[in-house]
């Protein structure tokens, strides 16, 4: 402590206070509009446009939900989302670990090669690749079905990447043991080293899920049928008026939420989890 | 042991670099889980259907349902949620619905493309369709399909707003002047008089009465910037200007039906689809309907006709064909009309609607005057172009507006 | 191993070239691509929206334009935002750490579709934000159906309304110079907007990250020097952050280029087509309008614009040597990573 701190305690109490007043005012910029999401969908049309910025419904109503639920396909919508989201991201935490073990321990000729595509395809942008993605579909005879909706997004190379990062970081002396014992080089990686990875499975976990019920792009170009929509494309559809006429804000609302919900919870429950890797993975 | 690491090796490679692949490029091992829809050659005919709600829905479900019991044929009805988009992959997919609707806009790609089957003229009712209409189907001579129906454009008032305004029956506008006045009289405030959707298809329809069009009659050559357009469209923008008219859009509406409903506007320009919406959506409005006002040139308006598309490569033509018959014929439209507000496409069928619900006939007489929007291949991307400046028209230069439409649809035309 | 190498040439080489096939031929979307009546019409696809005089060319410029001013405007403000919020949730002593960081960060997680049903709500002409301005006095734009140009507005404040002749007359692409400086429309404003408030927390984590490495050594350095709070950061932590810094940009730059949920969800390009985007415009080609060849030669052109930044990007990175560079590779996967994740540009969930 020097000379300079003289002065420094009253400047920094009031730094605080500064620190304390912006940082409120951006929490309630962020958190304000969900809040405003629940309220409105439990609001009426006309409450909604008249009082658009109220937190309390001067009648509430849940008439909405109703609708979504019973007068809609949104149920439809939402089942094709668990069912594709539970395969993905089962899918993901298989192929990608495999995947990850293979690049990160087995030696064999084209691995560099391997890699370096696994890089290049990250380069490429998921919106160029719509075309391209809809004639291979195509012509694999995928398109408007579960497979063609599932297969293409099974693979994920940012969860390879995860997993090859941990793989990395077990000491090889593990494996020698299990090899000693007389282990395959399966063996090993399926009883031996996969639960060991159980943090970067759960982050793969994790990512798959938000990604694949959050993905929007992909389904629109994999099918047309109604009964293969899922949430994002069925809402997005319902937002662009395609299925009704008029604003309909609590309606929409209603879905867009009903829609957040799963990965609110997710979020919620395994927020230090989701941090952690987040800034981890950066920390190196 | 080695070499069995190897061989595992690749095995994760390829499969890891294969699915890779998919999720980027889409692709896979390929299998097929037999969800998709429509594949041919089942006997099963596909209908492929944009709905304006559940009347429409309901009614042309019901139709299909009883041909299907008549002929032993199984049929399905869907309701595509982006009908453009579900038809376009359907064909690129190589598996388009049967029977679908088709729009005008689009009928030009589609028949270039070679995916509509002409059979227009296998129908037995082939000569009962409005002349108009079937030659909005019409191309090169081929009469493609069958008009399921029309709409056309007229003027709604709101009879509340109207008699608080102190206005009467005999004010009802038939002239420019008489519009722009009534417009003028009944806003309040930020409320305007009039409310329209800011496109093509709304304002297009001051053009006739301007004694404008978009093309010559064959459509061979475009005539978007001629001085009657531009008369039109100057007086369009002096009534934005004034405030006695505003965009839809403006008003928060996503449409015109909808900011008259809401009461947003006491007059609009729309469509007989408005009828359903307003008993549906907005009962306690009170309403009356009647023809769009004569322009310098007299009387005009839009007629929007979809007709029952079938695709040149459906296995199951000959029954598509039969499901169309039975779907256009004078019964199964009269059906139509009293279910969801649709003018039949015959002029039996509609003679008898009218005089059933005498208060649809502005609609009906307004099908003798009525234009039909350009249907050359890119004539859709035109007005949609079209729209996305007829939006900033308030502001706007009309002529310059006009000039760059024309240039884009005299490229459509030329082909 | 040669099948492996078989495999993956089939399997990474054959939908894109498929793609390319499609931009170099009149397939019009009716039966296969690869029929016997599909003609090869060399880069005709090409010269139509680059310098074919009509629609397409203009529309192509429209959309380069609108996501130009997206990714100018989007690229700066999110990164600093996330900057700012991330200094602000690092500080020592503050208390609630935790419940800043899910506030910050929860709308990084929820889909773009929802955000934008949310938005187009906020921004309604009677939402949200018009009624917040109406407490100021102001009178709000109808937002999402206002097709105005930011940059016109501003000229038109200071009397300039009409185009210069010299800027009236010539263009690029179809679009008068004049029309090159519209800025952004109310309506894209909006989404930058969107943008910001939905990539900010993502941004925010790798700030706190990198922050937490240098760690408070350095901070303390700079107390003994005698230095005031922002000079601190100015000349001590800021450009410890260089690395990072650059990995946001890199990615915000990736990811604007990439902008299509919204657009899909909320505008479909309208007003005007003031929110028409290269990524959405080629898809509205090929799935809505059936021209697949420009539709396909729109996404590679698409794909050339984002290789050429990522390249730009590269080479002013490779000119930061040193200790940095092992970072900078490690920022640079990442980035990789969450390009991907971000898909639509915007709420790329936990990168």
């Amino acid at each position: 402590m020097s000379t300079a701190t003289t002065t420094a305690p009253r400047a920094r109490a009031t730094g605080t206070y500064v620190t304390y007043a912006v940082l409120a005012l951006l929490a309630v910029v962020y958190v304000m509009p969900f809040l405003i999401q629940v309220a409105t969908s439990f609001k009426t049309e006309a409450d909604a446009a008249a009082n658009p910025l109220s937190l309390v419904p001067s009648t509430a109503t849940a008439e909405a939900y109703r609708t979504l639920f019973s007068d809609s396909p949104l149920p439809t919508w939402f089942a094709n989302s668990v069912i594709v989201t539970l395969v993905v991201t089962t899918g993901r935490v298989l192929f990608c670990s495999m995947a990850g073990y293979a690049l990160a321990r087995v030696p064999f000729r084209g691995r560099a090669l391997a890699f370096a595509v696994l890089v290049a395809i990250m380069a490429v942008p998921n919106v160029v690749l719509l075309i391209p993605k809809f004639l291979v579909i195509n012509q694999l005879a995928i398109y408007d079905s579960y497979a063609g909706l599932i297969i293409p997004l099974l693979a994920d190379a940012s969860a390879v990447f995860i997993m090859k990062g941990f793989f990395e970081s077990i000491p090889a002396s593990v494996e020698e043991a299990a090899r000693i014992d007389g282990a395959g080089t399966f063996r090993i990686f399926w009883s031996v080293v996969l639960p060991m990875a159980r943090p970067a499975v759960m982050t793969v976990i994790i990512l798959s899920f938000q990604a694949s019920w959050n993905e929007l792009n992909h389904f629109i170009v994999a099918s047309q049928d109604p009964g293969l929509f899922t949430l994002t494309k069925g809402v997005a559809q319902l937002a662009s008026g395609a299925l009704s006429q008029g604003t309909q804000y609590p309606l929409k609302l209603a879905a867009a939420l009903l829609m957040t919900l799963p990965v609110a919870l997710v979020f919620f429950v395994f927020q230090k989890r989701i941090v952690n890797t987040t800034t981890g993975a950066v920390k190196e | 042991m080695s070499r069995n690491r190897t061989s595992l090796a690749s095995v994760a490679a390829a499969a890891c670099a294969g699915l890779l692949t998919l999720s980027a490029c889409g692709g896979g091992s390929g299998f097929d889980d037999g969800g998709s829809s429509g594949e041919g050659g089942d006997g099963k005919i596909t209908v492929l259907i944009g709905s304006s709600g559940d009347a429409e829905t309901k009614a042309v479900e019901k139709a299909v349902a009883d041909w299907s019991q008549e002929s032993g044929t199984d049929a399905e009805v869907t309701v595509a949620s982006d009908l453009n988009q579900q038809l376009s992959q359907g064909f690129a997919s190589n598996n388009p619905p049967d029977v679908f609707y088709m729009s005008t806009d689009q009928l030009g790609g589609y028949v270039e493309n070679g995916s509509l089957l002409a059979y227009g003229d296998q129908l037995s009712n082939a000569d009962d369709f409005y002349p108009n209409l079937r030659q909005a189907f019409t191309v090169d001579d081929e009469f493609y399909c069958a008009p399921k129906d029309f709409s056309t454009l007229a003027l709604w008032i709101n009879t509340t707003k109207w008699e608080a305004a102190g206005l009467t029956d005999a004010d009802v506008p038939t002239t420019w002047e008489e519009l722009a006045d009534v417009a003028a009289e009944l806003k309040q405030g930020e409320q305007p008089g009039l409310a329209f959707s800011p496109e093509y298809q709304r304002v297009g329809a001051f053009f006739p009465q301007a004694g404008g069009a978009m093309t010559d009659e064959q459509q061979t050559e475009a005539t978007v910037d001629t001085p009657e357009n531009q008369e039109a469209l100057d007086y369009v923008q002096q009534l934005l200007q004034d405030g006695s008219a505003q965009y839809s859009s403006t008003l928060g509406a996503g449409w015109g039906g909808e900011a008259f409903g809401k009461e947003l506007a006491p007059m609009t320009i729309e469509g007989n689809w408005l009828v359903g919406a307003m008993q549906n959506d907005f009962p306690d409005v009170d309403y009356t309907v009647a023809e769009l006002p004569a322009g310098p040139q007299g009387k005009g308006t839009l007629a929007f006709t979809n007709c029952w598309g079938i695709a040149e490569s459906s296995p199951e033509q000959e029954q598509a064909v039969d499901l169309v018959e039975k779907l256009t014929s004078a019964e199964d439209q009269a059906a139509f009309a009293q279910a969801f507000g649709v003018i039949p496409s015959v002029e039996s069928a509609a003679a008898a609607y009218k005089e059933e619900s005498p208060e649809v006939a502005p609609f009906i007489d307004g099908a003798d005057y009525a234009q039909n929007p350009p249907s050359t291949v890119g004539a859709a991307d035109v007005i949609t172009d079209f729209n996305s400046q007829l939006e900033g028209l308030a502001d706007g230069d009309p002529a310059a507006i006009l000039e760059s439409v024309q240039q884009s649809l005299q490229a459509t035309v030329g082909q | 191993m040669l099948p492996v190498v078989v495999l993956l040439g089939l399997f990474l080489v054959a939908p894109v070239l498929m793609a390319l096939w499609v931009s170099v031929s009149d397939w019009r979307g009716n039966g296969s691509p690869f029929g016997g009546d599909v003609g090869f019409v060399g880069l005709e696809n090409y010269r139509q929206i680059l310098a074919g005089g009509g629609l397409a060319e203009r529309d192509f410029g429209t959309s380069l334009r609108n996501n130009l001013f997206y990714v100018v405007l989007v690229v700066p403000l999110q990164t600093m935002i996330a900057l700012l919020l991330a200094v602000l949730v690092t500080r020592r002593s503050l208390r609630g750490r935790g419940f800043f960081r899910t506030a910050f960060y929860f709308p990084s997680v929820t889909s773009s579709v929802a955000i934008t049903v949310l938005w187009l709500f906020l921004f309604s002409t009677t939402g949200v934000v018009n009624k917040i301005l109406g407490w100021f006095g102001l009178n709000g734009p109808a937002w999402f159906q206002d097709p105005r140009g930011v940059l016109h507005l501003l000229l038109g404040a200071v009397g300039v309304d009409r185009a210069p002749a010299a800027l009236g007359e010539n263009g690029f692409l179809g679009i008068t110079w004049w029309d090159w400086v519209a800025g952004p429309s109310v309506a894209m404003s909006a989404f930058v907007l969107m943008a910001v408030f939905t990539t900010s927390g993502t941004f925010m984590l790798l700030f706190i990250a990198a922050l937490n490495n240098i760690g408070d050594e350095i901070e303390e350095a700079g107390l003994i020097d005698g230095a005031n709070a922002w000079q601190r950061f100015r000349f001590v932590t800021l450009p410890m952050l260089r690395p990072t810094l650059f990995t946001v940009l890199t990615l915000g730059l990736i990811g604007t280029w990439q902008v299509f949920d919204q657009i899909y969800t909320g505008t479909q390009g309208g007003p005007a087509k003031t929110t028409l985007t290269p990524a959405y415009l080629s898809f509205q080609s090929a799935f809505v309008n059936q021209q697949w060849g420009q539709g396909a030669a729109i996404a590679f052109v698409l794909f050339a614009i984002i290789v050429v930044l990522t390249l730009v990007q590269r080479w002013v990175l490779s000119e930061d040597r040193g200790s940095r560079g092992e970072r900078a590779r490690a920022d640079a996967v990442r980035a990789g990573v969450t390009a991907r994740q971000q898909g639509g540009g915007v709420a790329g969930g936990a990168a």
